[in-house]
């Protein structure tokens, strides 16, 4: 900021540190914050669509990831600049609320900015441009909900489900596979709905990921899958018939909170204790034997004495299981977790089917698979892929495809992809915007030309002709009275995303345009910068 | 030039930064106005929002005693600037903006009197009186709502609700949030009106209209151990036990030590250890809580003995979301289980933990003695709800205000204009250098028209213009116009369209504007000590025309 001076040409300090301060007023302001917003939105515009591509990024330990998820790229870009903050915020939002459709939210939110510039540009109040935006938001939702289509999640074995999950996935690395991927995605979902309260707990399925092998090999375990091995390598790899015993105390004496001192006077008493402590670990056995258990998962720790006695009594047991899995296995054998040795009672034990070790390749990595639980709560989608980055990459897909799935047993209705339903939204915008007779007309319209901006976004990424492919949909959304015209994005000969079966749900679809016109409505407002004068 | 007869006295330690007379008072002025420029924008229902970026930390608001707060004001005069507006802000909760505009518009009048000689005291004298005549004039013009009916009463709640709503992020859906906050403010004890009993709580994600009002209490789901997911989330009429006491397998005191002589003696310590752990648990179970609530943790242990009896805990419950539950539910917060009967047990009409965003929540809904609210904002983006906050906690404190005191005025501009109208015809019945200083308060009370204009990108002198007309033909009449940011001629009757305020944000503006006012032309010297000014080093270097020390201008 610059210095003042008072009328004896000494000057004004007024603020802390104020010739480190940066301030921007006005026009100034509104530019570089819309700037800078609408660069991050150009980053991502490229990863719109099926033929979207992907970001590398590397990280400053030098992790690279690659990536088409929107929200996962602007997390891993570590933005810096203040405006380009609240779009990445955006783009987390829409992911911690719906899941999906990251990227298009901030693909919006920047077309929306380059159209307010052009009318900044042309003298309108900022705030008279948000005001044309809100209303036009409105209008546009309406429409949304006019034009939802419900479906029947179970006909024809969740046909329909499984489409909305391959929409999803269609964009992503794994497009290839999307039909088997997107099945597994939906029966893990299925499998943990609540169907009557239309509730999905995303934390009762587990994507566990393993480099080696190809994407093909991916599975769903009807059961629990923890990265562990047995405790000692000669136990016997496989339980059928599982009885399970769930512990959260170490296979250990126990020892006294209180800070405690044993004062050992002569050899008999040494003794003694080392009798003692060889008692408990029989003690511990014993019990956990005599409760018909034929496995123990402990959270905790053995000591080498127990491992080795757990072996003798051919008992096979898992140590250090992290507590997240301890409470699935809990969930979905219907196990009680022990606290302590003496309060196991058989009643506490869970069933499963079976547990077994299983290798993968040629690593000399185990994991343990618990199959066919008591009561199957819990899931888990066990991706495979050729590098880590496939892995985590397929990891993200999955999570944008379950979420879709969720959201449509939450709210069964859904609109059509490919550009069609902002299209439909922008004509009827458009028409919208005629009625209106103050100056929020002309933010309106560009409220109308934003939206179209998608699906523009959306052919260009395919190679096609963004202005011709968006001019031809347009005049046969209006021809034909169809709001389902689109971009043939995948080349299929048809324009009817109906035919071409891209579903995307309606509450993505609305949570992207409120979103998107909210932020945008932030950035407006704001006509004076302050910061520290440092980048 | 005299210092080159005269040894220059050294009063005061080099480098102590003096400056006194006349020349400090407009110096003070100059920079109070450079102040007040920077909130000047966030007025009115058109008003802008600042990004102010503090370290990592970036907060963007309207409010005017935040935008003030972050800015780090150093400046001595200019503080007094940002202390009236926080005083504002914890007095009366809105109006911070128009505080600082009108104070530092009162010392812009003032500055031509002080160059021309006129003593500061006469001016604080003159201002002084006028305030007096204003405030009385407030009075008369206040409009009483206590007569009203309840369902009017509440109707004008929400329009005082809105009209402090107009300038924020949260004006189109003003209408939603006002009747959000005065059900929120309507759940207190009319008697007290607690602020601290309506909690805000934040979750990103959602639409902005998403956010709901809780008749009770909502938090977010406590750090939670292995078993948690086994207890039951849904409760009718549960019976609520409050406690402050930590529920985990632990020494029972820091820093003591036991010592074992015989090996068989160890067992009964650990089992004493537990013995002590399960009696608590034991006694909690027996009395009959079906939920449990704890400031302190809950261990893995307790948590996973309460799943197995199908009782919902949570641990670490934040201290005013403890309060808020046990006002809720009229229970009461046990330090100790020993003595704990059902009799100490809240209750509500629901308990559930929901799914908000990509947070559970817990919810106490129904609470038999609700004399608490919780409010649950969803937004798009982190800074965003933050802004959504404030603007509630501005529209909380207001609705709060015109709770108890029951009188309103119309805003928009319109009573400052009435009082500047008075005030200009009072002081042409006073003699004495007076009459121009109480003209000049008239004058600068029209700033807070005048900005709202300016701001909505309207003409402001033309609508000034029509406002002094409206306003000089007196009466009932043209009282209540006001600048109108919708319409096409720029003003209109803002009681009629339901632009009101409580009288007491008015009040309490006028008073602490007048008297930052009088406090900044009062000081006639500043005494800066070099070493208490941490910026010292800050200064740009060689500034020309600052006199050396101990050489006077």
């Amino acid at each position: 900021m610059s210095l003042a001076f008072d009328d004896y040409g000494r000057p004004y300090i007024i603020l802390r540190d104020q010739g480190q301060k940066k301030r921007m007023k006005g026009l100034e302001a509104y530019k570089s914050n819309i700037l800078a917003a609408k660069a991050i939105a150009n980053t991502l515009q490229s990863s719109l669509g099926p033929k979207g591509m992907d970001k590398m990024l590397v990280s400053p330990d030098g992790d690279v990831s690659v990536t088409n998820d929107g929200a996962t790229i602007v997390e891993k870009m570590e933005i810096q600049h203040p405006t380009a903050k609240l779009l990445v915020e955006l783009s987390q939002s829409q992911d911690a609320e719906i899941g999906d459709g990251t990227t298009g939210v901030v693909v919006l939110a920047g077309k929306l900015l380059e159209q307010a510039l052009t009318l900044l540009d042309k003298g309108i109040h900022p705030l008279k441009i948000s005001d044309g935006f809100d209303r036009a938001c409105d209008v546009a939702i309406k429409h949304l909900e006019q034009i939802a289509e419900e479906i029947d999640i179970q006909a024809n074995d969740h046909e329909a489900l499984i489409q909305a999950a391959c929409t999803a996935l269609g964009s992503k690395v794994v497009s290839k596979r999307k039909r088997e991927l997107g099945k597994i995605a939906v029966t893990a979902v299925l499998d943990v709905a609540d169907l009557t309260r239309k509730d999905v707990n995303l934390d009762l399925i587990k994507i566990q990921t393993k480099t080696g092998g190809s994407v093909e090999d991916t599975r769903l375990i009807s059961g629990i899958l923890i990265d562990k091995d047995m405790s000692h390598p000669q136990m016997q790899k496989e339980v059928t018939d599982a009885k399970i015993c769930l512990l959260t105390c170490p296979f250990e004496p126990p020892k006294p909170k209180t800070k405690h001192n044993i004062n050992i006077s002569n050899a008999e008493d040494y003794n003694k204790l080392y009798q003692q402590e060889q008692q408990y670990f029989i003690d511990m056995v014993k019990l956990v034997k005599n409760s018909g258990a034929n496995i123990a998962l402990c959270q905790w720790g053995f000591d080498d004495e127990a491992n080795h006695l757990l072996l003798q009594n051919d008992l096979p047991a898992v140590r250090w299981v992290s507590g997240t899995d301890v409470e699935l296995i809990a969930m979905a054998t219907g196990a009680r977790i022990i606290p302590r040795f003496q309060e196991i009672t058989p009643e506490k034990l869970g069933k499963a089917g079976s547990i077994k070790e299983v290798q993968f390749g040629t690593s000399n990595e185990r994991m343990l698979v618990i199959e066919n639980c008591q009561c199957t709560k819990a899931v888990t989608i066990l991706i495979r892929g050729g590098s880590q980055m496939i892995v985590d990459e397929a990891k993200r897909s999955i999570h944008d495809a379950i979420c879709v799935i969720r959201n449509l047993i939450k709210d069964n209705r859904i609109v059509y992809g490919g550009g069609s339903a902002e299209l439909a939204c922008a004509l009827q915008v458009l028409q919208y915007a005629d009625e209106v007779s103050s100056v929020e007309q002309y933010a309106v319209r560009s409220f109308a030309d934003a939206l179209e901006g998608i699906p523009s976004c959306l052919a260009d990424n395919c190679g096609l002709n963004p202005i011709t492919s968006v001019a031809q949909a347009k005049s046969r959304q209006l021809s034909e009275k169809n709001p389902r015209i689109g971009i043939d994005c995948m080349d299929l000969g048809t324009t009817d995303m109906k035919e071409q079966r891209i579903y995307e749900t309606l509450s993505s679809k609305k949570q992207q345009i409120q979103l998107a016109t909210q932020v945008v409505k932030m950035i407006l407002k704001i006509d004076d910068v302050i910061a520290p004068d440092d980048y | 030039m005299s210092q080159f007869l005269q040894p220059t006295i050294l009063l005061l330690r080099e480098g102590t930064d003096t400056s006194q007379g006349r020349a400090q008072i407009v110096s003070n002025i100059n920079a109070v106005q450079a102040v007040a420029d920077v909130v000047k924008s966030t007025l009115g229902p058109r008003g802008m929002d600042k990004m102010i970026q503090t370290g990592p930390k970036v907060t963007i608001s309207n409010d005017g005693a935040t935008i003030l707060n972050l800015l780090e004001v150093v400046h001595p005069a200019a503080r007094v600037l940002v202390d009236i507006a926080k005083s504002q802000d914890d007095e009366v909760g809105d109006g911070t903006t128009s505080t600082t505009l009108l104070a530092a518009e009162l010392l812009k009048e003032a500055k031509p009197f002080i160059e021309e000689g006129i003593h500061p005291q006469i001016v604080i004298q003159g201002y002084r009186k006028a305030l007096e005549l204003a405030l009385e004039k407030l009075e008369g013009f206040s409009i009483n709502i206590s007569k009203d009916s309840i369902e009017s009463k509440r109707d004008t709640l929400i329009k005082c609700a809105q009209t402090a709503l107009n300038s924020k992020l949260l004006a189109n859906t003003k209408q939603f949030f006002s009747e959000l906050v005065v059900s929120a403010v309507e759940k207190l004890d009319p008697n007290i009106l607690d602020r601290d009993l309506i909690g805000i709580k934040n979750v990103t994600g959602g639409n902005i209209t998403d956010s709901f009002l809780v008749d009770g209490v909502a938090f977010k789901k406590t750090f939670s151990y292995a078993g948690f997911e086994q207890q039951p989330k849904r409760f009718e009429n549960p019976k609520i036990c409050l406690l402050n006491l930590e529920l985990e397998l632990k020494s029972e005191k820091e820093n003591a030590e036991i010592r074992i002589e015989k090996p068989e003696e160890y067992q009964s310590i650990v089992d004493a250890e537990w013995a002590l752990i399960y009696e608590k648990l034991e006694i909690i179970v027996k009395a009959g809580a079906q939920i449990v609530l704890s400031k302190l943790p809950i261990g893995d242990l307790a948590t996973q003995y309460f799943a197995d009896r199908n009782i919902f805990c949570a641990g670490r419950v934040a201290q005013e979301d403890l309060l808020r539950v046990q006002k809720a539910t009229g229970g009461q917060v046990q330090t100790t289980v020993n003595g704990l009967n059902p009799e100490t047990f809240g209750t509500c009409g629901l308990f559930e933990e929901v799914q908000v965003g990509a947070e559970r929540y817990n919810l106490f809904k129904n609470c038999p003695q609700s004399r608490t609210a919780t409010i649950v904002l969803r937004g798009g983006a982190e800074q965003f709800i933050q802004e959504a906050e404030r603007s509630l906690n501005d529209a909380i404190m207001i609705v709060r205000r015109c709770f108890k005191a029951n009188k309103i005025v119309a805003g928009g501009g319109a009573i400052e204009l009435e009082i500047s109208r008075f005030l200009r015809h009072y002081a042409r019945s006073v003699t004495g250098k007076t009459q121009y200083i109480v003209n000049s308060f008239a004058k600068a009370l029209e700033v807070i028209p005048r900005t709202i204009a300016e701001n909505a990108g309207l003409n402001s002198i033309e609508i000034m213009n029509k406002l002094r007309q409206k306003h000089a033909q007196g009466g009932e009449e043209g009282r209540w116009y006001g600048v109108d940011i919708n319409g096409a001629s720029g003003v209109c009757d803002t009681h009629q369209s339901f632009v009101w305020e409580p009288t007491l944000v008015k009040r309490n503006a006028l008073c602490s504007a007048t008297e930052a006012a009088c406090a900044i032309l009062s000081i006639d010297e500043t005494v800066k000590n070099p070493k208490s000014d941490q910026d010292t080093k800050m200064k740009p270097k060689g500034q020309p025309g600052r006199p050396p020390m101990g050489m006077r201008r």
